[in-house]
Order: structure tokens, then sequence, then C-alpha cells
């Protein structure tokens, strides 16, 4: 009995000393520094160039700006409510944008939301974000024009540096995409690409693809006190041409921009939104299966 | 031709146009009406981009009803009176709401009464 004992002990013996020297290699693994390059890796770094809040990018000698956006503004509406859209004019849509357009009026003519993804969480992303309700805090500094916006807090950056666009074979998609700008005289011309098209609409619930591009032609007026962009807006698989669409904001001196969080419980509290819908209805439901338990008993 | 195709534009935008200074679409919301709701407030919250509250009230069935009202942000309402603490669960209230489209016991906040009398609200801001 002993000799057959033996070596499934040893065996058990073996495989325990193992685990605990994984175990105690997997921890002192987790707790052990990183290498420079996964510091690296995990930061971000750039492969050969400056971010643009580096200090040597910040001192590069430039020539002087034109102007400076930095301060708070607001999307001005005081000739209309309605400019907060980009058309009409609109340019002639292919079939996507034109079915956009009918299923947005049926929608809106039967009392429902159409495409309505910023109530859901989702971003509203570039050009919509700009003429959103809410201030805009922007920051101009030599490299980089900084822009965070009051409503649900998005972000923006411009990059005056030099860099040239991200490779498209691994740029990341975003909501408001990448934006380069350059100096032309007394405007700042922006082009921004590299949109993320799910769910990200211009509107009423028109439609981009991943060829969307936005050209910006940024203008400071009135001794510094309006900011006029002119959108030059193109995407050859939806739309014919170029969509032009130009927009003023007001300095504000007297705001700031909050906190503001999108969240999904907030919405469940809010009527207009899908799933405020969904909570009345549920409400409903319980309400009347409590009104009809007694009958049930 | 031309004048034509500016009453086609203008017509698209009111039909397309939705109230911006709500996060997402007004569309459900019947702006041309409003109606009163005399309830207990169940909860408050007093947050960013919208405040919003729940008022419990009797329907015309003699059934209890939540009602799920929606506001514009703090900041907004501050200007016509608002605080953090000017409602609570418990209190009774009036509130004037343009309704839901669809009948459910929802709508967007216009006016309100408090228990005290005193009425905030009550004018569309542009």
């Amino acid at each position: 009995m002993k000799g057959s004992a033996g070596p499934y002990l040893r065996c058990l013996a073996a495989a325990v000393l193992l685990f605990a020297c994984a175990a105690a290699w997997a921890q002192q693994d987790r707790s052990a520094g990183l290498s420079q390059s996964r510091q690296d890796e995990l930061a971000h770094k750039h492969d050969g160039y400056y971010g643009a809040l580096a200090p040597q990018n910040l001192a590069k000698h430039r020539p002087k700006p034109p102007f400076d956006l930095t301060g708070t503004w607001f999307v001005d509406l005081r000739r209309s409510f309605l400019d907060f859209m980009f058309g009409p004019p609109y340019p002639e849509f292919y079939e996507a944008g034109k079915t956009a357009m009918k299923e947005a009026a049926a929608a809106r003519a039967a009392g429902k939301p159409y495409r309505d993804s910023i109530g859901q969480c989702y971003p509203a992303g570039m050009p919509m974000i700009m003429t959103r309700v809410w201030p805009t805090n922007i920051i101009q500094l030599p490299t980089a024009v900084f822009m965070t916006f009051g409503f649900t807090n998005s972000f923006r950056v411009i990059y005056l540096d030099g860099r040239p666009h991200t490779d498209s074979d691994i740029a990341v998609p975003s909501y408001n995409g990448e934006s380069i700008g350059h100096w032309e005289g007394d405007t700042l011309v922006v082009n921004t690409k590299y949109f993320e098209t799910n769910e990200h609409w211009i509107d009423m619930g028109l439609p981009i693809s991943d060829q969307f591009e936005i050209t910006e032609r940024i203008r400071l007026l009135d001794k510094g006190m309006t900011l006029q962009i002119e959108y030059i807006m193109t995407d050859p698989m939806n739309w014919k041409g170029e969509w032009h669409s130009t927009h003023r904001w007001l300095r504000q001196d007297y705001s700031d921009v909050p906190e503001v969080e999108c969240l999904p419980n907030l919405n469940e509290n809010l009527p207009s939104t899908e799933k405020g819908q969904q909570a009345i209805e549920k409400r409903r439901t319980e309400s009347n299966k409590t009104n009809a338990a007694p009958e049930g008993k | 031709m031309k004048a034509t195709k500016r009453v086609i534009g203008s017509v698209a935008l009111l039909l397309f146009s939705t109230p911006a200074y709500v996060h997402h679409s007004g569309a459900m919301f019947d702006l041309s009406k409003e109606v009163q709701v005399s309830g207990t407030v169940v909860e408050f919250h007093w947050s960013n981009p919208h405040a919003n509250f729940k008022v419990s009230a009797m329907n015309p069935a003699g059934q209890e009803e939540i009602w799920a009202v929606e506001m514009n942000s703090p900041n907004n309402l501050v200007r016509e009176g608002w605080k953090r603490t000017t409602l609570k669960p418990g209190d009774k209230v009036t509130v004037t709401v343009r309704p839901l489209r669809d009948g459910k016991p929802g709508g967007q906040y216009v006016s309100i009464m408090l228990a005290d009398g005193t009425v905030l609200g009550g004018e569309q801001k542009r």
C-alpha cells in the first residue's frame, strides 16, 4: 500500500509546489514596474513628435496668430432659433438622405422622435455639437485650440502645430473627428475627418459616411466679440457637391461651462426620450397589475 | 420658382425643427396644449442637462398615475426662482405641462403652483 501511494503523493506535492510558484510569479509580475516601452505605450506616446501641450512645442517660434479664440461662446440665435441647424438650404441628397428627410417628416407629424440618438446618450458629434444650445469654452494656444462644450462636456481639439492628419490606416474614428488647422491671412482654416458614423446624424437625422469631411473657415468679427464659422461639408456617399452653412457665436464673458453628463438613468425620468417612454409604460403596467390583484385572488 | 423653393424650404424647416434647448427630440410633446396636474411630488432631480420631477395624481377613473415632468436645465430654472430645495417628496403641487401626444402621463414643464401658493414659470423663454 505504501509503495503504491508514494508516486501519487510526490506528484501531488509537485503540483502544489508548481501552483504556488506560478501564483507567486503572477503576483510578482503584477507588482513589478513597467518597462519604458510599455509605459510609453500606455501613455499614448507619439512616435517622433511633441504633444500639443509639450513645453518644447509651445515654445517653438511661430508667427503671431491674427486672433485669439480663448473665451466662452454661445451660438447666436437672435435672428432665428433654428439657426442651430445646418440647413436649409440643403444639398442634393442621395437615397439615404432623401429617405431620412421623408422619415423625419413622417415621424414628426406622428409626434414621434426620429434618430433620437442624442437622447440615448450618443454624442452629438460634429457639426451638431458646435451649435448645441449650451455655452462652449475655447482655449487657444500656439499649438492647438481646445474646445469643451457645455452639452455633455464633449471635447474637441484643433491641432495647429503643423502635424498632418493621422494615417488613415490607423486613425480611430470619433464623433468630433480629427481636426487640423492652419492660418490663411485673417482666417483659421480647419479640416476635420475620420468620423464615427454610428448613430451620428446632422440636423433631423441625415446620415454621414466615413468619407464625410468638414472644412471650417473661422474668423473673429466685431473686435473679437463675434465668432463666425463658415462650414463646407462634403460626403460623396450622401450628397452632391458641397453643403455650405455659416454660423455665428457671441462672446459670453459672464458664463462658464458646467459639468453636464448624459446618464441612462436620467433619461428614464425624461418622458421625451425612449427610455422615459419605456419607464412610463412600465409604471403603468405595474399599476394595472396592482389594481387588478384583488380581483384575481 | 424661387418663391416656391423658399416656401418648400420654410415648410421643411417647420416640419423638421426640434427644440434644441432639450438635448433630444421634443416631438413627443404637444406644444399646442397645456394641461394642469394636481398631486403629490414623488421625487425631484436637480440635474444637468435636465431637471425633472414626478407627481402622483388621480386620473379621471380614480386610479393613481405617476406623471413624469421634464424640465429645462437648472441654470435656466434658477432665473425663474427655482432652487435645489424647491420641491421635496410629499409636497402638494399643481403643475402645468405640455402633455405627451400619446396620452401617457408625462409632459414638458411650463409652470408650477407650490403648496404655499407660489407660482413659478409660465413663459416659454427663448
